[in-house]
């Protein structure tokens, strides 16, 4: 039961860093303040409460970031982070969009979490984490300003998605020396790991190649409560409530949550074999309520002949990488590293 | 069903909150423990809190990077209340909603303040002060030695006060005549007429800019009268002396020009505070008439095409009304009267203050006309004329001076604090005292003597004040392209010519000018906030309210043009998309115990 609160605040407390247990519950308090119950969203509060951060052309820990207004019809925004060359002067204006150097340059197009209606690409969490994907992964990173709602419902996020990969896709300042071709993936978190599945089959179906999907807590669900959502409603952060307000939100009106958006290995959702799907790197953390929903998704690739590897952290909280203090985030960095570099 | 799959079980021991992975020191054995921290020292680190992140600080720096300010030794605390806030929330009616929609929240970066207040709001404790808790440790004293006595200048006074009635029955059947032919016209003419404030600046020979397009960036090309080196890109070798500022950057990426209408002014209703049209409508029409003709058209017009001057006046206007809260005699000192534009809003939200408005006065100060009319008492007539009409008890008074640092407090007649209360009010004013040694020393000094309850200050946001011209061309260009893309939506070329043609005369002077000639010498929030908290000044929080506003003020105005308002440490930040341009901050002697709504 949602709030029901003395043992279970305790047990969430347990099991994540004093820190990140701050930064998470604050969030959830926020949010709560946030949903209202007739389906509407606070946005103006919202956006108030959001830290930002602005992109800096100045390296700062070996990378650098700037914003680019990639379609100026729909004002569709993205912040590139680019490893920093090793010396030289600072980057002026022109520097900025110079052709990398590597044969291999990994090129990942991050989705920000935020259950589709939470966070902006220029949000402090997910400049943070850019920034440590990009070191971590010598890669590029493209982070997504996609339209959230319930202002923008399905579609909005992944038609964004789709005109961001056809715009990184055309860069040939992100192109590898190997094969003058963008090598790219598609990664995202929470909301973002819905759109990276949801871009990935658009991609598929247009001759786009995706060289592979990494899904951090993917955000999926369906009409039927699944025994885990049962059992852990409301004791880690994250309730079924919740959960339900935000497909909502974002669903078009009318649906219910087996629609292939959210559930798209259920009874409306569509086969995927015999499809050059990208691979998959699914994170799934144990104390997630909505892990049978993820674990499904990663069943439903296997069963369709898909590559996918599961990354099951049974000790894991959502939000666990938005901080590098736990073991969890070390691990799952390690993995993305590797699974972009693998090519 | 899970165990299945391939999976890689992790047992989690080390995810109590004893262990901490902050980098660091800690190098070398993974390659992220280098991006995992925040050590202030060396160059090129980010800097989040750029004057509070220092390892004595005791702030944790991990929620540090991500915005938010908590004192290690103060987590567990946090926590605490954390769970205790959940909890009364869960006991008391609509608790959710009231703070969802009645609270107003100020400075989320501080998270145990913002917990604690709604706590309050929902538990009061007569014990709690939310804002002596935010309060910044007491300011430093001010050492007067330093300051050079100003240069000799015209200073008139203009004396308005509603005693002298024979003085304004003339002028009144002066304005009656103008008012006939000028306050009702249709609403198709009715614009909001925004005259900046005229700089003094001498600006060298160059007009044109052209702002060239590539295929995928926009760049900045000053002719080649503006500056004696040649700027073609090639020639933008190494830079000087690496700032450890931040550089944004938003660039747009486009094919054609995306056309947008930007809407002139339709009402100052939401800076009211009352959502009351026909009040707004008869507002538009008198601040219409407001205006004179003896501007500089360039910026006149700019500040017509952009939102950047409604922001700035709204904001101030918010801080100030709330500040003015409850007092019944008011003064509003204008570092920045020009054609007192941001007044008819304050005045109207005053008269509409349940319990009356108080007692109004205005001093506005400017520098001469260029053609040596009394416009700050032309200005002072029809702010009389408005406060008539609203049932303000209104007072005038203009003073002409070259600089503000001309100024002594002794000639504003000033009253004692308890019988009139003081707000400062500047609005791209004094970055420009920055031209000459001891000038802001001097004139903060005068304000303090003012013993204001509230200093708005509003600010271009830029580090255009750095010595090395490389250094001055790198951050206007950023800057300014910026403000031109913002641009792309006028609905003219016309709009856009002479809105680039202000600008360039703007940009010349941050990167040509040198010496006191260099007038447009912008700085950032943080150096001001520096220099304030300095000199004895603490903030005073805008809080989501006064956000609100904003945000509804730019929807009104320059809808889905990309402009957004930005809360930082109690200021707001006005910016297009991503990259803030202008920021308003408010503030307060640090040792009054007055608390700010």
């Amino acid at each position: 039961m949602a709030g029901s609160n003395d043992v279970n605040l305790n047990e969430s407390k347990m099991v994540v860093p004093l820190n990140m247990w701050v930064l998470i519950s604050s969030f959830k308090l926020a949010y709560n303040l946030l949903r209202r119950p007739d389906g509407t969203f606070n946005r103006h509060l919202a956006e108030f409460l959001d830290r930002k951060v602005q992109a800096n052309a100045n390296p700062v820990d070996g990378v650098f970031s700037f914003d680019v207004i990639i379609d100026p019809e729909t004002n569709l925004l993205s912040r590139i982070y680019r490893p920093a060359p090793e010396e030289g002067p600072l980057l002026n204006i022109v520097d900025l969009q110079k052709p990398a150097t590597s044969e291999v340059l990994p090129v990942i197009i991050f989705f920000h979490g935020g259950s589709f209606a939470h966070s902006s690409a220029n949000s402090a969490i997910y400049d943070t984490l850019c920034r440590r994907l990009v070191c971590i992964c010598k890669a590029v990173v493209v982070s997504v300003n996609y339209r959230r709602a319930p202002e923008d419902r399905y579609p909005g996020a992944y038609d964004d998605g789709w005109t961001a990969l056809k715009w990184v896709n055309s860069r040939s300042w992100l192109q590898s020396k190997k094969d003058m071709k963008v090598h790219i993936f598609l990664a995202g978190d929470s909301s973002g790991g819905n759109i990276v599945h949801n871009v990935a089959l658009r991609a598929v179906e247009s001759g786009f190649e995706v060289l592979g999907n990494i899904l951090l807590n993917p955000m999926f669900g369906g009409q039927e409560r699944t025994e885990s959502e049962k059992r852990l409603d409301g004791k880690y952060f994250v309730t079924i409530q919740d959960r339900d307000w935000y497909w909502r939100a974002f669903l078009p009106e009318g649906e219910d949550r087996d629609h292939p958006a959210c559930n798209p290995f259920g009874p409306k959702g569509k086969s995927l074999q015999g499809i050059a799907f990208p691979k998959s790197l699914v994170v799934v953390s144990g104390f997630d309520l909505i892990q049978d929903w993820q674990l499904a998704y990663v069943e439903g690739l296997e069963k369709a002949g898909q590559e996918v590897k599961l990354l099951y952290l049974e000790q894991a909280t959502i939000g666990f990488y938005l901080l590098p203090n736990n073991d969890h985030f070390c691990t799952v960095m390690d993995e993305i590293s590797d699974f972009v570099s693998s090519d | 069903m899970k165990r299945e799959h391939h999976q890689l079980l992790l047992n989690a021991a080390d995810t109590s909150m004893a262990s901490s992975f902050t980098g660091g020191g800690g190098g070398g054995t993974s390659g992220y423990s280098m991006v995992a921290t925040t050590t202030p020292t060396t160059t090129g680190k980010s800097k989040l809190w750029d004057d509070e992140a220092q390892p004595g600080g005791g702030m944790d720096e991990l929620l540090a990077a991500l915005g938010y300010k908590v004192r290690s030794s103060d987590m567990a605390e946090v926590a605490q209340k954390i769970e205790q806030l959940e909890e009364v929330i869960g006991n008391v009616k609509d608790g959710l909603s009231h703070l969802a929609s009645d609270t107003v929240h100020y400075n989320p970066s501080d998270l145990s303040t913002w917990i604690e207040s709604m706590l309050s709001e929902l538990h009061p404790s007569p014990s709690f002060d939310p804002m002596a808790a935010a309060a910044l440790p007491p300011p430093q004293s001010l050492d007067d030695s330093f300051l050079t006595p100003a240069e000799s200048s015209t200073i008139t006074s203009i004396d308005f006060t509603d005693s002298s009635h024979q003085h304004h029955q003339q002028k009144k059947n002066i304005m009656q005549k103008r008012q006939d032919n000028m306050v009702f016209e249709d609403s198709s003419s009715s614009e909001y007429d925004l005259k900046a404030i005229p700089g003094k600046a001498i600006y060298s020979q160059i007009q044109q800019i052209e702002s060239s397009t590539s295929r995928e960036t926009k760049r900045l090309k000053l002719s080649s009268g503006c500056n004696p080196e040649s700027l073609s890109p090639s020639s933008i070798g190494a830079f000087g002396v690496p700032t450890e500022s931040t550089r944004p950057v938003v660039l747009v990426d486009s094919q054609e020009n995306g056309i947008r209408l930007v809407h002139g002014l339709m009402a100052c209703a939401e800076a009211v505070q009352h959502n009351n049209f026909n009040l707004a409508e008869a507002l538009v029409k008198q601040i219409g008439f407001l205006a004179v003709s003896q501007v500089d058209m360039l910026q006149m017009h700019f500040y017509e095409t952009c939102p950047y001057l409604k922001f700035a006046h709204f904001t101030a206007n918010q801080a100030i009304l709330e500040a003015f809260e409850g007092k019944k005699r008011v003064h509003v000192i204008d570092f920045s009267m020009n054609q007192g534009m941001q007044w008819p809003a304050l005045m109207q939200a005053l008269a509409l203050r349940p319990g009356g408005p108080p007692a109004f006065r205005l001093t506005g100060i400017g520098p001469p006309a260029s053609d040596n009319s009394d416009h700050l008492q032309e200005v002072g007539w029809k702010l009389a004329q408005l406060a008539e009409t609203i049932h303000v008890e209104f007072e005038y008074r203009g003073f002409v001076a070259n600089s503000l640092a001309d100024l002594d407090a002794s000639m504003l007649e000033l009253r004692p604090s308890e019988v009139e209360s003081v707000a400062v009010n500047s609005v791209f004013e004094l970055h420009k005292l920055l031209a000459r040694p001891g000038a802001i020393e001097k004139v903060l000094s005068v304000v303090k003597q003012m013993k204001p309850e509230i200093l708005t200050l509003v600010e271009q946001e830029a580090n255009h004040n750095c010595p090395s011209f490389l250094d001055r061309f790198t951050e206007s260009l950023h800057y300014y392209s910026t403000l031109f893309d913002s641009l792309e939506g006028s609905v003219n070329t016309h709009d856009k010519v002479m809105s680039e043609e202000y600008l360039g005369k703007q940009i010349c002077n941050v990167v040509a000018g040198e010496g006191v000639d260099r007038v447009e010498r912008h700085e950032t929030l943080a150096q001001w906030r520096s220099r304030l908290n300095a000199t004895g000044f603490t903030p005073v929080h805008l809080g989501s309210n006064a956000f609100k506003q904003a945000s509804m003020l730019l929807a009104l105005f320059a809808s889905g043009d990309g402009y957004r308002v930005e809360e930082n440490k109690g200021c707001l930040m006005l910016g297009w998309h991503t990259r803030p341009l202008i920021v308003t901050s408010a503030w307060k002697l640090g040792n009054k115990s007055v608390i700010a709504q």
